[in-house]
């Protein structure tokens, strides 16, 4: 199975942005877009029921027929979705999908290793025709599609296992009105052994669902229910008669007494019971013409028909949810920082009203409506930003299917454990979360995870844990990843790191220094490449990605203990907290996450060493900056007040000098539009009431150009 | 309009076929311009380039990017950067005034950026051949002339301006 490197987040990103740019016909590509993200989806969900499926065969348990049932589903919309909009590739593969499911589902074919791998290999062949769909390559049939294509059209046509030959007491009329599924379900319990029952019912033709619902669900607690037919018996008016077919183990009187009717309601329809059998329906009651008998409400023996019910049930649900384009909620979170912005211009005419004795009481009045304005906004945009919120589960859920895939492909015994999959980030910060978080989990299968008899002899269980664990913390998300692996081994980084001229030979370094380095390019503590973790990209890009989303990535290592990777991150990218801060006449808003402490700068608090500023911080040296400097803003004028702002990325510190502290808010970091885009130093602006555009500081920038030049060599250097 | 399928694509393309239909000769096709001017000179943008025009509002200045920068401005939720089109085109300083506007362009990849100019006068409607090529004047931001009476208007060539890089 082709293994997607960790360079793939890399060309992911370059195509979204090429997409983004390119023009052409508008209405075509948001169509495209739609039906790629619709199409994943499904992909997605497939991958789930085929590993679930893998598994239940893995240990040996019979395929569940729902989870058969929900794949086969899968393959036929993907088939429709794709038909609809000509993509032949995926098309074809997920007919020929739908097709292998359809086998398997009625019962023609066992769900052995040449099924699933069918199954493998098809589900694989669409995924990569969907990336070469993004990358906008042919929409047609690659060449392996087409061997695969082939294969299965053989494995399809070899003779079935199972002919019908029910050997059952049942009216034809009644066999005959059985979907295929249900025939398939009927034969699938007599090889079990059970019974077969038909359980006549009336109803009163207002109730009956009502009735009918309370009917199935009894014989479900003791069975199955094969089948529901309206009865043609003689009935009374305003009654509705029904047939179930059902399966058990009970004996028809046994079933009737469970059910509460009386005993000739329930016969048996099972060959050598030995009930008689009364009440057959007369075929001859059927009305005269040719119509069947049963006038049933779906296409009696049609295949899909039992799709048909099922696809209406999903349909219901369906209509409850509306796929958004995310740029839309943009849009709408947008307008509404306008309204705060329109109505923090309201407040300073209120303001002003009040403070004129002849206008004082309307001004009074309209800052109470205001009040009432200004809570109504913030549920607004409490509520805009919960539509964007989406739970981890999906991304772990796909991590979860990597590790069994790993396990499967190499000997070694990985479990992976994981908690607080319901915890909810924006879409956005999820989506981009997928490459990163693979990556960890792939770096700790491949590296950390020692062989089982390794494990055995350091005195660990056999089997070794990767867990996966996320929560909330005040406007933060944490995810961390934890492995019971070998550790890191702090010498050998430290080697490395001499080796490639990143540290000086003499330099003294904390452990935590040294594992620090681990984030550095370039820097992989394996020499050799794996297929599952790829080659030399690793941690740094992890803490580049995750830096790019406001967040912040540590970690931390025991030898022969294990290795915790822990990311946190903002609940979302829309708003944040940021901490106003002013130099010379500008504001400028730092985000919160990223601030330790702000305070009064005592000027002997700042010391000159090497030709730099340091801050004395309790005995600690944090290299310190003039924001003023920093930015040119303007003459540093000595004397007046300053304020330390205390930054934070992981572990590195910096300590920013600003002329004012202007107070915490929320704002909504936009991208720069224009020729230039990209400032370092700068992650993007906000609106701030009605003095414009306010920069917003990229910390994780200020802080490494900080410790860049202190190190000169790159290596963070001991200050202490 | 005739039917949609061959609804030409460009302001272009839909001059000249409404050109074609009154039986106007080709050269003769009308073109739209946004008229400025810089320095007490006239100048020009095509109108398909133009989104708005907004009055002067507080502009943020950004630190780190080349002077023609002036900063940024917040436009409707938007951060749109603003260039001083007398740097960019080596004229005279001088700060904005009342007068002054935003014009603000589409670019070609989606995102937007402002050009602030000394005063906007009007839209230009001249037929095609009145446009005479750049005489290779002062400023290399030039890409035409049009002849406007018997005045030339300095029509700039968009991505040359927008182009820091040089």
């Amino acid at each position: 199975m082709p293994s997607r490197g960790p360079c793939s987040r890399g060309r992911a990103r370059g195509r979204s942005v090429a997409a983004r740019r390119k023009g052409g016909d508008r209405r075509r590509t948001k169509a495209y877009r739609e039906f790629v993200s619709e199409a994943e989806e499904i992909l997605d969900r497939m991958r789930g029921e085929l590993a679930d499926l893998a598994d239940g065969r893995g240990r040996g348990a019979e395929p569940d027929p729902e989870l058969v049932n929900r794949m086969f589903r899968s393959a036929h919309s993907l088939k429709g979705l794709s038909g609809m909009f000509g993509i032949d590739g995926i098309s074809e593969l997920s007919h020929h999908l739908e097709d292998v499911l359809d086998r398997l589902r009625l019962g023609r074919a066992r769900l052995d290793e040449t099924a699933i791998a069918l199954l493998e290999e098809a589900v694989a062949l669409i995924g990569l025709a969907l990336e070469r769909l993004e990358d906008g390559e042919a929409t047609g049939i690659s060449d392996s599609a087409a061997g695969l294509i082939a294969r299965i059209d053989a494995w399809t046509a070899a003779p079935t296992a199972a002919e019908a030959g029910a050997d059952l007491d049942l009216d034809p009329l009644i066999l005959r009105a059985l979907t295929e599924y249900e025939e398939h379900r009927l034969r699938e319990n007599l090889r079990r052994g059970r019974r077969i029952h038909v359980v006549e019912a009336s109803f009163d033709i207002l109730t009956f669902e009502e009735g009918l619902a309370e009917l199935t669900s009894a014989v479900r607690e003791v069975g199955e229910v094969l089948s529901t037919l309206p009865s043609p018996g003689e009935s009374p008016e305003s009654q509705i008669r029904f047939s179930l077919l059902a399966a058990t183990d009970l004996d028809a009187d046994v079933l009737a007494r469970r059910l509460d009717l009386r005993p000739e309601a329930v016969r048996s329809a099972t060959r050598g019971s030995a009930e008689p059998a009364p009440r057959a329906p007369e075929p001859a009651s059927a009305p005269a013409h040719d119509e069947p008998a049963y006038d049933a409400p779906r296409e009696p023996a049609d295949a899909d028909a039992s799709d048909g019910t099922l696809e209406l049930g999903s349909l219901k649900s369906i209509s409850e949810t509306v796929r958004v384009d995310i740029r839309k909620l943009d849009e709408l979170m947008n307008l509404v920082g306008e309204l705060v912005i329109q109505r923090s211009a309201l407040a300073k005419l209120a303001g002003s009203l009040r403070r004129d004795a002849g206008t004082a009481r309307a001004g009074a009045e309209l800052e109470k409506v205001l009040k009432g304005l200004e809570r109504k906004l913030q549920e607004l945009q409490a509520g805009v930003l919960e539509v964007r919120m989406v739970p981890l589960r999906q991304v772990f859920e796909k991590l979860s299917r990597v590790v069994r895939r790993l396990r499967r492909d190499t000997d070694k015994e990985v479990r992976l454990d994981i908690r607080g999959a319901d915890t909810e980030l924006d879409k956005l910060i999820v989506e981009e979360l997928v490459d990163p978080l693979m990556h960890v989990v792939r770096n700790a299968f491949d590296h950390a995870i020692e062989p089982p008899d390794e494990r055995v002899a350091a005195g660990k269980p056999r089997e070794g844990c990767i867990r996966l664990e996320a929560f909330q913390r005040g406007n933060d998300v944490v995810i961390a990843a934890t492995d019971d692996g070998r550790g890191i081994d702090v010498d050998t980084v430290r080697r490395r790191a001499i080796e490639r001229g990143m540290v000086a030979e003499n330099e003294e370094l904390s452990r935590k220094e040294l594992l620090e380095l681990v984030f550095a390019p370039g820097l992989s503590t394996r020499s050799e490449v794996t297929e599952t973790s790829g080659r030399g990209v690793g941690m740094d890009v992890v803490r580049a990605n995750i830096t790019a989303l406001g967040g912040i990535v540590d970690i931390d290592s025991t030898p022969g203990r294990g290795t915790s990777v822990t990311m946190t991150l903002p609940i979302t990218l829309a708003i944040i907290q940021a901490l106003i801060v002013g130099a010379c006449d500008q504001r400028f808003a730092i985000p919160l996450n990223s601030v330790r402490e702000t305070l009064l700068l005592d000027p002997s608090d700042v010391q000159r060493s090497d030709g730099r500023e340091l801050l004395n911080l309790r005995g600690e040296a944090l290299p310190l900056r003039r924001l003023a400097s920093e930015f040119q803003l303007g003459p540093v004028e000595r004397g007046q007040k300053q304020y330390a702002v205390v930054l934070g990325i992981g572990d590195a510190r910096l300590g920013l000098l600003v002329d004012r502290l202007e107070g915490q808010q929320d704002v909504v970091i936009k991208p720069i539009q224009g020729p230039i885009r990209s400032v370092r130093g700068i992650a993007g602006a906000t609106e701030l009431g009605d003095s414009g555009a306010v920069l917003v500081l990229d910390v994780s920038a200020l802080v490494d150009d900080a410790r860049g030049r202190e190190g000169q060599g790159g290596a963070p250097r001991r200050m202490a | 309009m005739s039917g949609s399928a061959q609804r030409p694509a460009t302001f272009d393309a839909l001059a000249r076929a409404a050109a074609a239909r009154e039986g106007v000769e080709e050269g003769a096709v009308r073109r739209e311009f946004v008229s400025f001017v810089l320095d007490g000179d006239p100048y020009a943008l095509p109108i398909e380039r133009v989104r708005e025009i907004v009055r002067l509002r507080p502009i943020t200045p950004v630190p780190r990017v080349p002077a023609a920068i002036r900063g940024v401005i917040s436009l409707r939720g938007e951060v749109v950067e603003v260039l001083d089109l007398r740097r960019r085109l080596g004229l005279p300083e001088r700060e904005p005034t009342r007068a002054s506007r935003i014009v603000v362009l589409h670019g070609e990849d989606g995102t937007v950026t402002g050009l602030l100019v000394d005063a906007v006068r009007d839209v230009l409607r001249i037929t095609e051949d009145r446009i005479r090529p750049a005489s290779g004047g002062e400023h290399d931001g030039v890409a035409a002339l049009l002849a406007r009476g018997d005045q030339f208007v300095s029509l700039l060539d968009v991505e040359r301006v927008l182009d820091l890089a040089d």
